[in-house]
């Protein structure tokens, strides 16, 4: 159990990132330390929450205070004010355009007021460079319970009955895809994971890979597993650095901490991920990569 | 980092890890549980707010009780330190004065629990004015 009694989230997605919340999320801790309050406030750096053309966000758990537009200079009043003295930083609040209210948890910002977030339900919740935040909201577990308690058949028949469908744009059934993928005799089959988002100002891929990574591999190896795939591939443009940054993190800790192997080549923007596939090598590290 | 080498390890491992989240959860939705600020002005901390807080947040996870505590600025009831106020879900906050470690557990075994006054409450003696710009 943690002995944090509050977190603070700072938006690391690339819009904030650009506009300087790495040196927020310094200054948040340079003034924690000199408050001796390390042990007590916890930083954690997040992927987009999604609202970036007010960033970058700061989000003060457990009020769930949303702090818009910070800039690293604003770290002292939010630790001095709100941390310490547990008064909100007011100005650092969003303003409702049309009734001028301060709005001060973002639940109740028209914004987000209707979104339940199902892909990005992680994003902007938990550090996508630390896989322990991944597994505590249930990440791997169903990689787990496929590898250990279903057939591939049966993974397929679930895809199919769910009625999910690509998102890659075209909207084809998913577990038809895979159907005819496991069906097609191959010597050596690929998952690849198509991370070329190339509309313009269409950020939903670069989201998930940046805010929640895991969720990414986990599903590529479940698709192998499914259709008898060995390997994956990812294949992620060369614009999307902080993307690449993160997937190359979250495949290491994946192949330190849940075992089938993963291997990657780095020097492309081609990831390649090996996962050991056969039922009984499963949790079984291959070290040689 | 420790090597997971079967479901069951995982899910032993997801729940150890669970209540490092466990802030971020309750956030989601803090009306839906037991909210407790501590004043932790200069007066609170000389009277022992620190401790109090400490109190609150150990004994409430120790026996099971789903709440967010936090520390807020003075209360305005410097003679009556330490203050808290304590949300129950859909309820108005009440606040308590002179909470030492026992009325704080009496806080928790009657007032939490069961929603029973306990000795100690401040009258409400001011009005809250939600102010538009
Ligand atoms: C509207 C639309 C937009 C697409 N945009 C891109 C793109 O930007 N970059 C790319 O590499 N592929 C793009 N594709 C191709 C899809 O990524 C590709 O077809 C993929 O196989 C879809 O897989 P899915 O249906 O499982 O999501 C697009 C397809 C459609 C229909
Ligand atoms: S990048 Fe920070 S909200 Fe999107
Ligand atoms: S509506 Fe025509 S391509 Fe999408």
């Amino acid at each position: 159990m943690s002995k944090y009694s509050m977190h603070l989230l700072v938006c690391g997605g690339t819009g904030c990132h650009a506009s300087e919340s790495d040196a927020i999320v310094c200054n948040l801790r340079d003034e924690l330390e000199a408050k001796g309050l390390m042990d007590t406030v916890q930083v954690i750096l997040t992927g987009c929450f999604g609202f970036c053309e007010k960033g970058p966000i700061v989000k003060v758990m457990p009020d769930n205070t949303f702090y818009v537009q910070v800039k690293p200079e604003d770290a002292q009043t939010i630790i001095e004010e709100h941390v310490i003295k547990g008064r909100k930083v007011t100005r650092l609040l969003y303003q409702d355009p049309v009734s001028k209210e301060m709005i001060s948890d973002s639940k109740h910002m028209g914004f987000f007021k209707k979104q339940l977030r199902i892909v990005l339900r992680n994003c902007g919740f938990i550090n996508p460079e630390n896989i322990d935040e991944y597994i505590a909201r249930d990440g791997y577990q169903a990689l787990g319970k496929v590898l250990s308690e279903m057939t591939p058949e049966q993974v397929i028949k679930e895809v199919r009955d769910s009625g999910q469908r690509g998102r890659g744009g075209g909207g084809f059934p998913t577990g038809l895809k895979w159907e005819i993928a496991s069906k097609n005799k191959a010597d050596q089959k690929y998952v690849v994971c198509n991370a070329d988002e190339g509309d313009p100002g269409a950020f939903m891929d670069r989201s998930v890979l940046e805010g929640d990574p895991h969720s990414v591999l986990e599903a590529m190896a479940i698709c192998g597993y499914s259709i008898g795939a060995s390997h994956g591939l990812i294949y992620i443009r060369a614009e999307y650095p902080l993307a690449i940054a993160r997937l190359k993190i979250a495949i290491k800790q994946a192949r330190n901490m849940v075992c089938w192997a993963i291997r990657f080549s780095a020097q492309s923007t081609v990831l390649i991920l090996n996962f050991a596939m056969e039922q009984e090598h499963l949790y079984a590290v291959k070290k040689q990569h | 980092m420790s090597k997971i080498t079967s479901l069951a390890d995982l899910k032993k491992k997801r729940d150890e890890l669970k209540g490092g989240l466990d802030i971020r959860v309750k956030a989601i939705d803090p009306d839906s549980v037991v909210q407790v600020k501590v004043a932790m002005a200069t007066c609170g901390i000389a009277s022992g707010a620190k401790t109090v807080m400490e109190f609150f947040l150990e004994q409430l996870e120790r026996r099971n009780i789903a709440a967010i505590v936090t520390q807020t600025g003075c209360m305005g009831y410097c003679y009556a330190e330490p203050t808290i106020e304590v949300k129950l879900p859909g309820q108005d906050p009440v606040v308590y004065g002179f909470v030492d470690l026992k009325r704080a557990d009496q806080i928790i075994e009657k007032y939490i629990k069961t929603g029973e006054l306990v000795d100690g409450i401040i009258p409400v003696n001011y009005q809250t004015i939600d102010f538009k710009e």
